[in-house]
């Protein structure tokens, strides 16, 4: 176990290496941009997944902690000054925010049944949607508006690493949390929120803690998404950015926090290339399309994802699939 | 006055609407605890299909016609491929029926265009009637008309059928139906089907009433749909007429009053009901 | 006499759990079959087991010689199979007329008088005729609960704890109602009631811990105040 363990962490970090080194050996903006925008998403996917693979929790609003970090940022660094220390101090800001209505909300909510709690984000969401639409003093509505971003993320190259270091850290961060004694409870409350219940475990706190993490993660994403764009508008609250995060997560391999980063590379390269393929043959522009059918599948046939299929046919024994009802531990890998 | 019956006019019309698309949403749930996120793509599929129909065939008839046929056709092909291999698994249902919704969107798009479709009025049913000096539109009472005759229809199924019967037995205890040698699954996929069909009919209606069609009205009205359900109690038929009539009322006449408000006043009502009273304003009673 | 259901070496598991581990007994026509044992000794589950509610995971299920173990819950009912659940079931908001209603598969003269005979049996039901299910009293939905199960097609009974909650007189009517019905179906009953138990049963089925411990005549047990004292805590 150990020495799988090991390996695992060996194999990480050399992927890790290697997208450090990348943009100084690779003369690419296309791909530079590319792998900032898969850095940013895996860090909103692996948010969703503390959700949705380690707590067992469907939630149709992530997009409203996104969009609470991506205006946090664009606003600050709009009306204060474009400098790193607004930038970190607009993030912080936005963690904060994320966090505190992740936790009045959470509270509120997560007693409801899963039918009940999914509607309730939605038309939650779909609140803070509105409320961005007519706000426009601040927000200017749908148009959104452009701003500067610090002097020092001129360079693409720089703020592609200042993502990848955000990437790692978060995802050493989640690593520690989902395989501390709180993350084991998180995963029994997802096999089953009655028998932990009966141990003890005030399961709403549990559920609360793990949608406090979730939202100020995702906030995180949100102000990196924002300063990659030098843009804002509605669309950062939109139900898309949820179906997106659900996608990577589901696709890749819940219940894992590797999956949701490799998720979110498999749809970003290949909405890149289909939105390529657009060019030729229309078709391809509705490439949501076959996300949508891979995504049913995959909730058929593979629920748990591409991390989860790999790992059991590597190990050729039944492991957790987080969608089934079968029960067994998870590794934090 | 004329402004008050204008806006209530609107908000029942519009409330109907709601109704449609709430009426299966509220039988699925109660029957087999399914909450059918795609259902707004089958009331969305009602709509092109009717306008599709209504320009093939210049017959507003064959149009309705046509949209409830696709609307059972979409509803066997749900049942089948989509709620039935996930049955029980409420996590699995929530996604799978999510992303089927967005198939469902995009396949419009992808059939019918990105851009929003003009909807005709058939001509016997637009204009508007003048008594004294109040206007009414034609089509607006058409929609409350038609309404409230399948509430009607459907009532009387539920309580003087055996299927009926069965159906509000089932929403009580269907475990105990199937220890009587009833075969809940068939039921359910007659309901799944019975409620995609109003959810088309709901967009086939919907299409003359705005004027035009797009793909994402779906979700919208889902959303308003799922309101109506929570107000009315998962499982209530009646519940969900006298919900969606108040959430189209509070509709119309915050539109008229304060427009900013009007999506959020219906969202936050729902809030409200889920977080204080999550059984729906109106018990659940078959 | 028949063998009408013969339960053999059935396990059953509920999520992981591991709740039947080996029960076997058998139900001859015309007889009332009751299974004993403590709280949790897995009765409620071999009734559950029986009509595929809780599908077995090993072991067969027989009844009227054809197995019925892989069958789904409403094909077991439809061989001829009624359930009284420990609850009920009954629908709270549909009459009494309607909770029959669902149980009769059609309406021909054979089902109409059986609801007859029931109805005879328990006149409060005519009395309550038009009333809702969930208005009744615990005693007359414990009837309800009987005679719906009795008008479906059931040449079977399976019973779970008919005095359960109920005042001592009754029980006594639903006892006598019990060794009526008998005349007409055979009966697998669940009941902590030893007194109970030891009247209107045959034959007994003693379960402990998920699996059978021993089966005999009702007679026999009566007089083994070991057996009693050990599994059942009385004597």
């Amino acid at each position: 176990m150990t020495s799988k363990y090991q390996w695992n962490n060996i194999f990480l970090t050399l992927i890790a290496i290697v997208l450090f080194i990348f943009p100084f050996v690779a003369d690419s903006r296309t791909w530079t941009i590319l792998l900032t925008q898969i850095f940013i998403f895996s860090i909103l996917a692996m948010s969703y997944d503390i959700l949705l693979g380690y707590t067992g929790i469907v939630s149709f609003g992530h997009a409203m902690f996104f969009g609470m970090g991506a205006y946090t940022t664009a606003v600050m660094l709009d009306r204060m000054e474009p400098t790193i220390g607004v930038f970190v101090l607009s993030i912080a800001t936005g963690m904060l925010l994320a966090g505190a209505v992740s936790f009045i909300v959470g509270l509120m909510t997560l007693r409801l049944k899963s039918h009940f709690f999914a509607m309730l984000t939605l038309a939650v969401s779909g609140l803070f949607l509105v409320l961005a639409e007519k706000w426009r003093t601040l927000t200017s509505g749908n148009d959104g508006f452009t701003f500067r971003a610090p002097e020092f993320f001129k360079d693409r190259m720089v703020f592609y690493l200042v993502t990848l270091v955000c990437l790692v850290v978060v995802y050493l961060l989640l690593r520690r949390f989902v395989q501390s004694p709180m993350g084991h409870v998180l995963v029994a409350v997802r096999e089953n929120e009655q028998r932990t219940k009966s141990l003890g475990f005030k399961t709403l706190h549990y559920k609360v803690i793990a949608s406090v993490v979730a939202g100020v993660v995702a906030s995180l994403a949100g102000s990196l998404y924002a300063v990659s764009l030098r843009f804002v508008n509605t669309s950062v609250l939109t139900m898309d950015i949820t179906l997106d995060a659900l996608l990577m997560t589901i696709i890749g391999g819940v219940g894992t926090l590797i999956g949701p980063i490799i998720g979110a590379g498999v749809i970003e390269l290949s909405q890149h290339y289909l939105s390529g393929l657009a060019k030729e043959y229309p078709i391809f522009e509705r490439w949501i399309i076959f996300f949508g059918i891979v995504y049913i599948l995959a909730v058929i046939f593979f629920p748990s994802g591409i991390v989860g299929t790999v790992r059991q046919a590597l190990h050729k024994r039944k492991k957790p699939a987080v969608l089934e009802k079968s029960s067994s531990g998870t590794e934090g890998l | 006055m004329e402004l008050l019956l204008n806006l209530m006019i609107n908000g029942l019309a519009t409330g109907m609407l709601i109704f449609l698309l709430a009426a299966g949403l509220t039988l699925i749930f109660g029957l087999m605890d399914v909450l059918n996120f795609a259902h707004g793509g089958l009331f969305a599929w009602g709509a092109y299909s009717s306008v599709w129909f209504y320009a093939l065939t210049d017959s507003f008839v064959v149009a309705i016609l046509g949209a409830i046929v696709t609307g059972i056709i979409l509803g066997f092909i749900t049942e089948k491929l989509i709620i039935t291999p996930v049955y029980g698994n409420h996590i699995q249902q929530i996604l799978i029926t999510l992303g089927f919704m967005l198939v469902l969107t995009e396949l419009l798009k992808v059939v019918f265009g990105p851009n929003q479709i003009p909807a005709k009025t058939p001509p016997y049913l637009a204009g508007s009637w003048e008594i004294g000096d109040v206007i009414i539109i034609k089509y607006r009472v058409f929609i409350i008309v038609v309404g409230f005759l399948i509430f009607g229809i459907f009532q009387y199924i539920l309580k003087k059928t055996k299927i009926g019967l069965i159906v509000r037995a089932g929403v009580m205890n269907k475990e105990m139906v199937q220890t009587l040698g009833i075969n809940i699954k068939n039921v359910f996929l007659y309901v799944f089907i019975a409620g995609a069909a109003l959810a088309a009919l709901g967009g086939a209606l919907m299409a003359p009433y705005s004027g035009v069609i797009y793909a994402e009205m779906g979700m919208e009205f889902a959303i308003l749909g799922f309101i109506v359900v929570v107000i009315g109690g998962m499982g209530s038929f009646p519940g969900s007429l006298l919900a969606a009539i108040l959430v189209g009322l509070a509709g119309s006449f915050m539109a008229y009053y304060v427009p900013s408000l009007s999506l959020a006043v219906n969202m936050m009502l729902m809030a409200v009901v889920l977080i204080f009273r999550p059984q729906g304003l109106f018990k659940a009673k078959g | 006499m028949n063998t009408m259901l013969k339960v053999d070496g059935v396990h059953t598991h509920i999520g992981q759990y591991h709740i039947l581990q080996g029960i076997s007994f058998e139900a001859k026509e015309g007889e009332v079959s009751v299974l004993l044992g403590r709280n949790g000794a897995g009765k409620t589950t071999t009734l559950k087991t029986i009509l595929g509610l809780t599908p077995a995971s090993k072991g067969i299920v027989t009844f009227k010689g054809q197995d019925i173990t892989k069958k789904p819950t409403h094909g077991i009912a439809n061989t001829g199979i009624g359930y009284v659940p420990e609850d009920q079931g009954i629908f709270g908001a549909l009459t009494v007329e309607e909770n029959m209603k669902v149980a009769m598969r059609k309406e021909d003269e054979v089902t109409l008088a059986k609801q007859d005979y029931v109805l005879n049996l328990f006149p409060d039901l005519k009395k309550f005729w038009k009333k809702d299910g969930g208005h009744l009293s615990g005693g007359q939905k414990q009837m309800l609960a009987m005679a719906r199960a009795f008008v479906g097609n059931s040449q079977l009974l399976l019973i779970d704890e008919p005095s359960k909650g109920l005042a001592p007189i009754v029980i006594e009517k639903v006892m006598e109602a019990i060794m009526d019905m008998k005349k007409h179906t055979t009966i697998v009953l669940v009941e902590q009631n030893f007194m109970m138990a030891s009247r209107i049963g045959d034959t007994y089925t003693l379960l402990d811990d998920g699996k059978t411990v021993q089966s005999g005549l009702m007679q026999e047990l009566i007089q083994d105040e070991q057996v009693k004292r050990k599994y059942l805590g009385i004597g």
